[in-house]
């Protein structure tokens, strides 16, 4: 071999050697995502969520949520506090990982929750807390392709293919679209066991949120109702400490927000 | 379109062509659906609640009562029902309960009107981790649904009983005056109550603070939890009240699976019968049978995917009269029995040693906004029962509720023995 054709051999398998190196891992363009949608401190936000179906609006309901990634495993603990509707002002859930309580001022009684037990509609529990997917799924692949967004505006993106890796995880798998530009989260498609679609999320409405572009709407439809639709929407963000011990059952009564 | 994994697996190459047609199909319509959808989020306008320090509703009931003789009683009560916190200087902060039911006719004993001052505290967050109030506080311990054992503040606390539903004679009632005081720390707390005697007698008056009935003899209580696994928080208490032992007690619930909760609440103690309490009480004489007693209530909660949650709970209660006693007692006199069952009922004790207890609530059954709730009380000894089902319909601020119940069983059995063998209610209610 002529020595400038082992010299383009080599500048050729480097070059490819930069480009693997440079093509991050499924795992890492998933844990850029979560940072996207998430701060990686403690912080609070409040959110607004609307429910429709058939095209008019069910329930709307309003909640102050305080979030905390658990120093050991990494994935966020959520306080949640309703704001309204009216009769629920007041009530408490603490979701760290499968040790949910439910705190009712009213009777002072807190309340062992199973993950199956839902107080909010549709929105599942594991869609109103704050959740890194990185600690829960493993993304095993990632194929770039364009797709449409939350404004129906077509997207270059990765789409990574995520299955659950802990007990904590509420989907047994997830198709989620990811910007390659800049690892914003685009939809997601959430699966049961048996492969049934349980429902679609659009993550849209991005703005500067504590030092990020971060999107400030979800719009969630119902896998089997397409009529079915719920909007959350988060405002107020707001860097905040939570202390550890706050983040207890014998807490919740003496939780007050700031 | 470039991988950064490994290519699918097309092992299973006969099966494509149906698959490609299905997926053909299926993304177009879903991309349809998603974009009717997002049209209709682009038109939503949320607004944003504002947390308020006041929470207030109004309620009104009529309902009719079907008595053992046969007659009908017609009810009809009114009630408003408020909470207020405020924060007035920083880590100090005020909280006022309040309800106030004017009935029609006068529940029995009472006068027509009851104000019940449920909690009058200040609260002193000493440091993020230390908190100190001094007031009228309901303090509630346990972790069951229907039987709390170690719900040591519950006796005389219920003033007025507009529901025999436990979620309703939780939030209905009156707390006590104490000093508490609570730190935590990573994983745990500790909790210490006073609570002195500040009157002798429960009072009936309308506008009675009625120390005595919650305050009518010196208290105090220690309770500490502390996380051992994920799952698993136990909590330990040590109960002290005027003229009884120390009682311990333990409260413990673990995640069996993903929609399933098991609980036990448990407390014992050397103590005399409930009989004895309750005629040594009114100054009848009665032999000191104290000896060590257990109190357990233990059960499970499983829950549908469709939001349907059903408990089942074994209650056990050692004060109580067993099978032998529970048959002399209901062939005694009828004052030492009427004197029995009306000490219980204040102490919200069972009269037998054991019941089974089944609760069910339905979110969103049948259609958005209707909840669905039963509710069976099954006395193992007597065979007596109560049921009791409510549909409630709610909208953004309004409620609309019907209440059905019934008590079965021979005379004077647990359930059998009240004037009443059933009725309905009809609710309206108002959050302000």
């Amino acid at each position: 071999m002529k020595p400038y054709c082992k010299l383009l051999l080599l500048c050729a398998l480097a070059g490819m050697a930069a480009l693997a190196q440079a093509a991050p891992s499924p795992q890492e363009i998933l844990a850029a995502s979560d940072l996207v949608r998430n701060p990686d401190y403690p912080f609070g936000l409040t959110n607004t969520i609307i429910e429709y179906r058939g095209g008019k609006q069910a329930d709307s309901s309003t909640l102050a949520t305080y979030s905390k990634a658990d120093p050991n495993g990494g994935q966020f603990r959520s306080l949640i506090r309703y704001i309204s509707p009216a009769r629920d002002a007041g009530k408490l859930i603490l979701f760290a990982g499968k040790d949910l309580w439910f705190y009712d001022p009213s009777s002072k009684a807190s309340i062992r929750m199973s993950p199956q037990q839902r107080l909010l509609g549709q929105a599942s529990n594991g869609d109103v807390i704050t959740v890194n997917f990185a600690k829960d799924y493993q993304a095993t692949s990632a194929v770039e392709e364009d797709t449409a967004d939350g404004d129906r505006k077509t997207q270059h993106c990765y789409k990574l293919v995520l299955s659950a890796s802990t007990p904590d995880a509420t989907y047994h798998h997830i198709d989620m679209w990811i910007e390659t530009a800049n690892s914003h989260p685009v939809k997601a498609r959430f699966y049961s066991e048996s492969g049934k679609m349980l429902k679609s999320a659009y993550y849209r409405r991005y703005q500067q949120q504590l030092g990020a572009d971060r999107p400030t709407e979800t719009v969630i439809i119902d896998g089997l109702d397409p009529n079915w639709v719920t909007v959350m929407r988060f405002s107020d963000w707001l860097k905040r400490d939570v202390p550890e011990a706050w983040l207890q059952r014998d807490y919740l009564p003496r939780f007050k927000p700031e | 379109m470039r991988m950064t994994s490994s290519p699918p697996c097309f092992a299973c190459r006969p099966l494509l062509g149906v698959a490609c047609a299905l997926l053909a199909f299926s993304p177009a319509w879903a991309e349809d659906a998603d974009d009717a959808a997002l049209q209709l989020a682009d038109s939503a306008t949320p607004t944003v609640e504002q947390a308020s320090n006041l929470k207030a509703f109004g309620e009104a009931a009529y309902g009719n009562d079907r008595l053992r003789d046969g007659s009908l009683r017609h009810n009809r009560r009114l009630s408003l029902d408020l909470q207020y916190e405020h924060a007035f200087a920083p880590d100090w902060r005020g909280v006022f309960a309040d309800r106030l039911d004017m009935n029609w006719p006068a529940q029995a004993g009472r006068q027509r009107g009851i104000n019940i001052i449920k909690e009058a505290y200040v609260s002193w967050q000493a440091k993020s981790e230390l908190m100190v109030d001094a007031g009228r506080i309901n303090a509630r311990n346990g972790v069951a649904t229907g039987y709390s054992p170690t719900d040591y503040f519950r006796d005389n606390a219920v003033r007025s009983q507009v529901s025999i539903d436990p979620a309703s004679l939780k939030v209905n009632r009156q707390g006590s005056v104490m000093l508490r005081g609570q730190t935590l720390w990573d994983g745990g707390s500790a909790t210490a109550i006073y609570s002195p005697k500040l009157g002798d007698m429960p009072h009936n008056g309308d506008f009675n603070p009625d120390f005595g009935a919650t305050n009518h003899q010196d208290r105090w209580l220690i309770a500490a939890s502390q996380k051992v696994s994920d799952n698993l928080r136990p909590q330990l208490l040590l109960y002290k009240e005027a003229n009884l032992p120390v009682q311990l007690g333990f409260n413990l619930t673990g995640l069996l699976n993903d929609a399933t909760v098991a609980y036990v609440e448990w407390s014992g103690g050397r103590s005399p019968s409930l009989l004895a309490r309750a005629l040594q009480r009114q100054g009848l004489a009665y032999a000191d049978d104290s000896r060590y007693r257990n109190r357990l209530s233990t059960g499970l909660t499983f829950t549908t995917s469709n939001k349907l949650s059903v408990t089942a709970e074994w209650q056990y209660n050692g004060g109580s009269e067993d099978r032998a006693g529970w048959d002399s007692l209901r062939r005694a006199p009828l004052p030492v029995y009427g004197l029995y069952r009306s000490a219980l009922q204040v102490a919200q004790e069972s009269p037998t040693r054991q019941r089974l207890f089944l609760y069910g609530a339905w979110q969103d059954a049948l259609l958005n906004h209707l909840d669905l709730s039963a509710m069976s009380y099954y006395d193992m000894q007597d065979y007596s029962r109560l049921s009791w089902l409510e549909a409630r319909y709610h909208w953004e601020r309004n409620e609309v509720a019907v209440q059905w119940q019934r008590y079965s069983g021979q005379a004077r059995s647990d359930f059998g023995a009240t004037e009443l063998e059933g009725g309905w209610q009809l609710l309206l209610r108002r959050y302000f």
